[in-house]
Formats: structure tokens, sequence, C-alpha cells
């Protein structure tokens, strides 16, 4: 078991989502970087779906109940058990009692906690993800607070410390500017409702992501794009990635709690293979899209799949190797 | 504990997994030696084990415990775990072994002063190789 003692913000219990209920309208929720998540559950030989939880702000403190292998992952935060440093991606062992701190995030936005089985809360519609709009899945379907007592899967783990390499190495993209990252986009379904000019304001625009961004959605400003004449549609289905444009001209990304459907135009989408980059981007921060044709994408996609792939067999190979010695 | 020929195998595997040209592995009374065919010159593997640097009675030595490239700090820090002159507790951390996409820490075998590292980050480091030497302090309580 884990005790919450302390909380800011919207910290939740999120597996890698809930995607079976799409067509009733339940949203898919999951880690925002699911990346982040696969790769601390790979380290604890979990489940790549066991759920774990997701810190948006620190400071964040919790104790292990009993004697526990875990992880951190995504973001980057000074994190400190019992005295001892851990450094990004990371997966350490703790004792009953002891009582790990987040204090600071100098780089990205969200961290991952995984632990050795994963947190053990009821499965719900066919996840664990705490869907905030519904109100269920995750712990009571709320945000953490301090006092919470999580339960964990019981389980056995490689307890010895071991890294991995940040996603961001190996699948590097050139971004413009240092607090600037460039997300592939594959153009969408209302593209052509807005003129040339407003394209462009569209592509080369520097989007500064507002403080009204969160798991639902972020929230962009920079010049006002418009379509030509006011676009009017009745709902319809929508997906996290989305990107869409209101009557005031500043879009909308529609992240993993995003409703499932909505009638605003959409100029673009977000590829699946940039997802976890947006997840990671801080409020304050700033966006740039880039066009992508969709075998692009697709082969983007193929690289992701690539990194885990790799960090799979290299984590299997170098347990085997522990073990032989 | 013997060589077996399944683990020649596994390491064979790791080799061609990582990239790693090389690797010679000496126990008592046998050795053992596995180049991959890369096409590119091999560079001289690493030498292991207690052989050189035979730790002086006054130092301890922080050794890999896989084989791979050595990081003095983690690629996103700017600052390496630990600096010559500072105090490191037994267990710490005294660096990073990249093996793919893993990093293995090199764990501080006693509390004490980090004399030297010895290994040079970016620098392809074997099985046992030495990476610090660290003067144990014992502590009065």
């Amino acid at each position: 078991m884990i005790e919450i003692l302390s909380a800011l913000g919207p910290t939740s219990i999120q597996d890698l989502g809930r995607f079976d209920q799409y067509r009733f309208g339940v949203g898919t929720s999951g880690a925002m970087d699911d990346v982040a998540l696969r790769a601390g559950n790979i380290l604890l030989a979990n489940d790549e779906n066991a759920a774990g939880i997701e810190i948006p702000v620190t400071p964040f403190k919790l104790r292990f109940c009993r004697d526990m292998a875990f992880a951190l992952t995504g973001a980057e935060v000074e994190a400190e058990i019992e005295g001892r440093a851990i450094p990004p991606w990371w997966r350490s062992h703790a004792r009953a009692g002891d009582i790990l701190s987040l204090k600071a995030m100098p780089r990205g936005a969200r961290s991952y906690l995984t632990v050795c089985g994963g947190i053990d809360v009821p499965v719900v519609l066919g996840s664990r993800s705490t869907q905030f709009r519904g109100e269920f899945g995750g712990l009571h379907g709320r945000p953490l607070q301090p006092g919470d007592i999580l339960p964990c899967a019981s389980a056995s783990c490689s307890i010895g410390e071991l890294g991995v390499e940040p996603p961001d190495i190996m699948l590097a993209r050139p971004n413009a500017a240092a607090d600037e990252i460039t997300v592939r986009v594959v153009i969408a379904g209302e593209y052509d409702a807005f003129d040339g000019a407003t394209q462009e304001l569209f592509w080369g625009g520097s989007w500064k992501i507002t403080p009204q961004s969160n798991r639902y959605g972020y929230r962009l400003q920079g010049p006002a794009v418009k379509p030509i004449s006011p676009i009017e549609k009745r709902s319809h289905g929508i997906v996290p990635g989305v990107i869409q444009i209101p009557p005031n001209g500043q879009p909308i990304i529609q992240m993993r709690d995003a409703q499932t459907s909505g009638g605003y135009p959409k100029i673009a989408t977000v590829i699946r293979a940039d997802m976890w980059r947006v997840a990671q981007a801080r409020l304050g921060g700033r966006l740039r899209f880039e066009q992508t044709a969709y075998a692009d994408a697709l082969a983007a996609e193929a690289e992701m799949s690539a990194y885990l792939d790799r960090l799979r067999s290299d984590a299997r190979l170098l347990e085997e190797l522990r073990t032989c010695r | 504990m013997p060589i077996d020929i399944s683990h020649i195998e596994r390491l064979a595997k790791i080799l061609e997994t990582s990239g790693i040209a090389s690797i010679e592995i000496e126990q008592q009374g046998h050795s053992l030696k596995l180049v991959m065919e890369t096409g590119e010159p091999s560079l001289p593997s690493p030498v292991l084990v207690g052989s050189i640097n035979a730790c002086q009675a006054t130092r301890v030595v922080a050794r890999a415990d896989v084989a791979g490239h050595f990081l003095a700090g983690h690629p996103w820090r700017a600052t390496p775990f630990v600096e010559p002159g500072q105090r490191i507790e037994a267990g710490a951390i005294v660096g990073l072994v990249k093996v793919g996409l893993l990093y293995a820490p090199v764990l501080s075998p006693a509390t004490g002063i980090v004399d030297a590292i010895t290994a040079e980050s970016g620098a392809m480091v074997g099985y046992g190789a030495p990476i610090a030497s660290i003067r144990p302090v014992t502590e009065s309580r």
C-alpha cells in the first residue's frame, strides 16, 4: 500500500486508457504520456497497462507502507527517497515506511510513479484510469488527496536500481527554440475552410500554452485563425489530438479527458507518435505545428514502437545477464 | 562459477543488440573473449578484473557490473553524479553504464571521499572495470 502525504493539482491514477467505451461517449482517459507509463512498467516487468500515478505538480510526497520496487518516468523531477536522489527514468526500491518526495519539475509536465504489480484500484468499464468528467475509475473517480491509501498488487520484481534512456534522446526532433516543441500534425476535415493566409498563420505561429490547459485539452494563444465564413457543424465524433478552432480563432488540442464529440471546425490532428511530446509541454511554453503526411505519421509511430521494443528486449537481456552471473 | 555454453550464447546476443564490438572475461583458470564481426576494425577490448590498479589498502574501487559505455552524469543533467573530493554514501550512484537503452548504475562500495573518477565519460568499459576510487571514512558514532 501507498499513502499519499501531499498532492497539489490533479494527481490521478491512470493506466493506458479505456478504449472499448468510446461509442457510448465514454472518453479514453489514460496516461497523457503513455510512453513514460509503459517504460516504468517495463522496468518493473509489469503488464504495460498496469496503473500508475500521474503527477502534474510538485511538491508531491507519499509513503510506502511495505517494501516495494517502484519507477519514476516522464518529466524530470528532483526526487528523493530517504536522502537518496533518484535520477530521471529510474527504477529503485523502497522499504516499508520510506517517504518519496518529488520536490521540483525542471523539465516536462507530468511525472509517472509506477510500482511493482501496479496500483490495484478496481477496473471500471475495462480500465483503472481516473475519468474526471464522469467521476469514476481510479480512486473514487477523483484526484488524489493527502491521506488516500492506494492498494498495490503484490508481485515479485527485480529490485536492483536501473535506468532507462528517456525517449527524447533516441526520438529527438529539431525544435526551433528551447521552450518550444514542434509537433507533427495531419490536416483535418475543415482545413480547406480556412484561406491560404490563415493556414499560414496556423503553420507559422509559435503557440503559447495557456494556463487553461489540462488533461481535457490545451488552449493555445496566438494569432486569430478564423475560417473564410463561420462554420456551424453538428456535434460529431472527435479523438484526442484533434485541434479545434472555436469562434475566437484560438486553437484547442483535445487531450485524454476530452469529450468524445464536438462541433468546432477541425484544422488538424496531432499524430499519435507526438502526443507524449504535447503531454510533456509545460504551461507557458510554446508549440509549433509541422504538417506531416499520413505515411510519415505511420513511420513516426513505427519509430516509437521500435524504441519500446528495444527497451523491452534490452530489459529482458540485462536481467538475464545478471541472473546468469 | 564456470562459464557455461549457454552464457556464451546469451553474451553474444547481448553484444549483438547493444552494438558492442568485443568482450573479455577472465576468471580463475580460464578466460573468454568474444569479438563481433562488425566490418569495422574492433577497438581494443576493455581490460577487466583486478589485474590492473590493484587497489591500495586505503582505497576501495567502484566497478562496473556490466559492460557498456560509461556516463559520468545523466544525459539530462549538466553535472556529473560525483566529483573528486566529494563525500559519497555506500550504495550511492557514482555513474552509469549505458547498455542499449538501459542505464545500469555503478554504486559506491563504501561511504567515503571520492578520490578519482578513473573511467572516461563516454568510453567503453568492461565487466568489472574500475570506475572510481574512494577513500573510505570510518564514522565515529
